[in-house]
């Protein structure tokens, strides 16, 4: 999953922008208001984390001008502005979430998650597909109800790819949820990356989880 | 504490009341009892002349006209008229059947000026007696000349009616003042209390007013005209209070806001770096980043502590000669390693021997201040030059950065607490803006002003200016 951070404060920005890295998601930053504007609507983010106040542009401006381009990335509005003026005028702007600054770094990916589980219509924070079981919360993977040790790229394609089971996701797609702006991979490394999965979640004999589609992509689940 | 408005009142109005009556009193029974006595006294006066006119003498015998002794007056038996008729020798020529042995005192005076007196009777009743001593008629008998021989007379009534009239009258007296006196505290302590109520009312209002409600103000409906003044002062008071809670409640929201943000960047740092077992080199950078937070916190605390004290009158001053390049050099030491990162090239062009007297401390956390501020928004490359200037009237010293990106209306506002240009935390976003607003709160303590604008070319141009008055020669 891919994020965008727009915070001004170098610090927080840093340590969340490793935190959740660590925790499996592509991550690009910015300190900038105007920038953070262009990385919004120059990609589709599955969250945004947004300050309010910020140089170049507000925060408030930033998610007016993102949903009057409609765009549909889910914003977590991330401030030190607590009253509840300032919550409602947020959410009523079309916010999906509100987080008071200091937070705990855990409760921020709880929000994360359950922001994400709700793009993806998915309320069970755990995903069964056949002998194959995901939870969302731990990141941890069984088959079998044998656990399998996954890279975290690895997760994050495998997530990716089981949030949006039974539809075809091209590689481009993955590529833009799984990396982040920095990154110098490219498309193909999705395919290599897709190897590795196939070779960890699928066992002899057993009808392959992950199909590829001549010219569009891949879908994950159970063919028939 | 004074008594009460109302018990003063009533104190007062009951006093009047009674004084009244009293006066009151005293003159109607001192009136009615001249009138009853002269009413009473002409009576008797009359009685005897009329005995007097009935009184025949021919030489030796002294006759009483017989009508006149049965005058129904010298009859009662119960309240009598006594008569007493003496020679000129003190015998006595006639007297009441009714005094039998008692006797009369002989009075002396005139017919036209009786002389009275009250005495008691041997019965212990309370009489008046009139005399008079006069010529009484001769007999017409013997018209012969005789030796006129004057008579005493003296006519004495029983007056107990009169004094218990007036006894009575002492009574209604008392008894109505009292009865009034009683009556006149009520009525007092009613019409007071009734006359207040504006003034309770009011204070019930301002005892309703709670500290977070501060929007309410006095209303003037059945508010009498005496106390309009105080009402009007009153709302004023309540204006001036509900503004200085509102700056104050702002000012705590922009502080809490301002410490909530670096918090959360020590929070936040911390709880990632726990999440796994980490490399030492890892620690470290997350530790040195948190003493950094940390330091830039400890620095907005102790802005904090300076403002609050500057508000509570607590900051001292004292006065000191200072060599103004100096003091610059000495602040700047904190900022060099900094500004050195950045390529910020520092000039202090002030005149070595130029002082100024002012107060050393809080001269240095202006000045610091100022440098901290120049150096966290002065470009990179950029230069932070000061220059002084001495004139009669003052002392002028310049602090001058490159870099500036606020518009010049922003740059006049920045020694509002809290405010931040467009571009204010662009460069690190280290920064949090409490600074500059102490910096003009310290230098209107020490009696001086603070300015800033924008020069063509991005310059940050702030102006400290100080009387001359101290500055040294």
């Amino acid at each position: 999953m891919r994020l965008l951070i727009i915070e001004d404060y170098r610090p927080l920005r840093q340590s969340l922008t490793k935190g959740l890295q660590e925790a499996g998601f592509a991550i690009d930053t910015t300190g900038d208001g105007e920038e953070g504007l262009w990385y919004a609507t120059s990609n589709d983010y599955d969250v945004i984390i947004l300050d309010l106040m910020l140089p170049g542009m507000d925060g408030l401006t930033i998610l007016k001008k993102l949903r009057a381009k409609g765009r549909k990335s889910h914003v977590l509005i991330l401030t030190a502005k607590d009253t509840l003026q300032d919550r409602i005028t947020g959410l009523d702007l079309g916010a999906d979430d509100y987080l008071v600054k200091p937070f705990a770094f855990e409760e921020l990916l709880a929000r994360i998650r359950a922001l994400l589980r709700r793009s993806f219509m998915q309320k069970n924070p755990r995903i069964k597909i056949d002998d194959l079981q995901i939870d969302l919360t731990t990141q941890r993977v069984w088959c079998n109800e044998e656990e399998i040790n996954l890279t975290p790229r690895e997760y994050a394609l495998l997530e990716y790819l089981a949030m949006r089971q039974g539809q075809t996701i091209s590689r481009t797609d993955i590529w833009e949820h799984i990396y982040e702006f920095k990154s110098t991979a490219s498309s193909n490394v999705v395919d290599v990356y897709v190897g590795y999965l196939r070779k960890k979640i699928e066992q002899p004999g057993k009808p392959p989880l992950i199909h590829t589609v001549r010219g569009r992509g891949y879908t994950l689940g159970v063919q028939p | 504490m004074k008594p009460s408005l109302q018990i003063r009142l009533v104190v007062g109005v009951v006093s009047a009341v009674l004084l009244l009556l009293i006066v009151f009193s005293v003159g109607i029974y001192t009136v009615i009892r001249g009138a009853l006595l002269r009413q009473f006294d002409a009576s008797l006066v009359s009685i005897a002349q009329i005995l007097a006119a009935s009184v025949e003498t021919g030489g030796e015998d002294i006759e009483l006209e017989f009508e006149v002794q049965q005058m129904p007056e010298f009859q009662y038996r119960n309240r009598p008229t006594y008569y007493q008729l003496w020679r000129l020798d003190g015998t006595v020529a006639a007297k009441s059947p009714l005094l039998d042995s008692g006797e009369l005192p002989c009075l002396s005076g005139s017919l036209s000026k009786p002389d009275f007196r009250t005495i008691k009777s041997g019965s212990g009743r309370v009489e008046r007696v009139v005399g008079f001593t006069f010529i009484p008629r001769l007999s017409d008998d013997d018209r012969k000349p005789i030796e006129e021989q004057p008579l005493t007379l003296a006519v004495a009534r029983d007056s107990t009616a009169i004094l218990n009239q007036l006894r009575f009258l002492r009574w209604v007296l008392f008894f109505g003042s009292v009865a009034i006196a009683f009556l006149s505290v009520f009525v007092a302590a009613l019409t007071v209390s009734n006359g207040l109520r504006p003034l309770t009312a009011i204070a019930d209002e301002i005892a309703s007013i709670r500290e977070n409600d501060l929007a309410i103000r006095i209303g003037t409906e059945g508010v009498p005209g005496e106390l309009l003044p105080i009402k009007d002062r009153l709302n004023d008071l309540l204006s001036r209070l509900e503004d200085a809670f509102k700056r104050e409640r702002r000012f705590t929201a922009d502080v809490a806001h301002e410490l909530r943000t670096p918090l959360a960047g020590i929070r936040s740092t911390l709880e990632v770096t726990l999440t796994r077992i980490r490399d030492i080199n890892e620690y470290q950078t997350s530790l040195s980043d948190c003493l950094t937070i940390s330091k830039n916190m400890q620095r907005m605390v102790d802005n904090l502590l300076i403002l609050a004290r500057l508000d509570a009158q607590q900051l001292t001053f004292r006065r000191a000669r200072i060599e103004l390049a100096e003091l610059v050099n000495s602040c700047w030491m904190s900022f060099s390693d900094r500004a050195l990162e950045h390529e910020i090239i520092f000039e202090n062009t002030i005149p070595v021997k130029m002082t100024c007297e002012s107060d050393p401390e809080n001269l240095s956390i202006v000045m610091s201040n100022l440098l901290d501020n120049a150096v966290e928004y002065t470009n990179k490359g950029g230069r932070i030059w000061l220059t002084a200037c001495q004139t009669r009237d003052c002392v002028e010293i310049i602090v001058r950065n490159t870099g500036c990106k606020l518009t010049s209306e922003e740059a006049s506002q920045v020694f509002d607490y809290f405010c931040r240009g467009d571009a204010s935390r662009a460069n690190t976003g280290d920064h949090f803006g409490l600074g500059l607003g102490l910096v003009r709160r310290i230098v209107r303590a020490l009696g001086g002003s603070v300015s800033a604008e924008l020069q063509d070319g991005g310059i940050f141009t702030v102006r400290l200016t100080f009387p001359n008055k101290n500055v040294g020669k």
